[in-house]
């Protein structure tokens, strides 16, 4: 009985599985090689020298990105057949979602306003075309991510979200309070968004990796 | 929570990835129920039960010696 119990999962023995350590070492390189092209480019600019234009950085960086990726999956190819489904599906949801912020990045930063972080003014368009991207592709993202989070996953997203809440609900209405006083700038829903999702993202680390 | 979780896995020569490759969950959540520093939930504690074939409480000791008589 213990034997047969035993050989009912997965074996995991027989291929040789991928490494997430190569894998986030590549995103990481694809965003240094963005950058450094991209400050590259700066340079040139400065200098009065020819430069490219400014989205052939990224568009670079992530070609030589999927390539190394997909050179790395193609060699690994068995020890990926091994994965179980939900262990495909977290990944697809990880890998769809750090997309859906990089494009988003792209947009903004390319976009009319001052670069990533601004409160200038957007054209319709654009306005339209990232609140799509945010609803639907995160829509997309977290109901992939839903269906395939563990136990303690769950544990880590449900603390992080209760303490991201938080970091939303003591603030706020102080500071709201306060302007009415004539004691504080209005309230700003950016800064409490980014403020709730640092919070978020601080205590899903530690309750997943410490 | 204590448990003999990283015990049976070394009896059977196992990793942590191994164990959570089993189990259908990942390495952290293996370190972490080794650890102490997560309790699972009863499904995953069945699933474990079944794996090693043993009864929950030979794997799980929640410190209390006997049997409750809901007094």
């Amino acid at each position: 009985m213990a034997t047969k119990d035993m050989t009912m999962g997965n074996d995991p023995g027989k291929a040789r599985a991928p490494s997430m350590t190569v894998m986030v070492a590549i995103a990481i390189g694809t965003a240094l090689f963005a950058g450094g092209f991209a400050g590259f480019n700066e340079a040139q600019i400065e200098a009065g020298d020819a430069a490219v234009a400014s989205w052939a950085a990224p568009l670079i960086a992530i070609g030589l990105g999927g390539a190394v990726l997909a050179f790395y999956v193609w060699r690994r190819a068995d020890g990926f057949r091994s994965w179980s489904r939900r262990k495909r599906i977290y990944w697809t949801s990880l890998i769809f979602s750090g997309a859906l912020g990089l494009v988003t990045a792209l947009l903004l930063q390319d976009g009319p306003g001052d670069g990533l972080i601004s409160n200038s003014a957007l054209t319709p368009t654009l306005a339209v075309a990232l609140s799509l991207l945010w609803v639907v592709g995160l829509t997309i993202a977290l109901a992939l991510y839903h269906r395939s989070a563990d136990d303690h996953e769950r544990y880590a997203y449900h603390q992080s979200g209760l303490a991201g809440f938080y970091a939303f609900v003591f603030p706020c209405p102080v500071w709201w309070v306060l302007w009415r006083a004539d004691m504080a700038p209005p309230v700003d829903a950016m800064a409490l968004f980014g403020l709730s999702l640092l919070v978020n993202a601080a205590v899903y680390l530690w309750f997943k990796f410490r | 929570m204590n448990n003999q979780l990283k015990v049976l896995r070394a009896m059977r020569n196992w990793s942590q990835a191994e164990l959570a490759d089993r189990l259908d969950v990942s390495r952290q959540a293996v370190n972490a129920i080794e650890t102490g520093k997560y309790d699972p939930s009863l499904p995953l504690a069945f699933k474990l039960a079944r794996l090693f074939a043993m009864p929950i409480e030979e794997i799980f000791d929640d410190g209390h010696k006997g049997h409750d008589d809901g007094e």
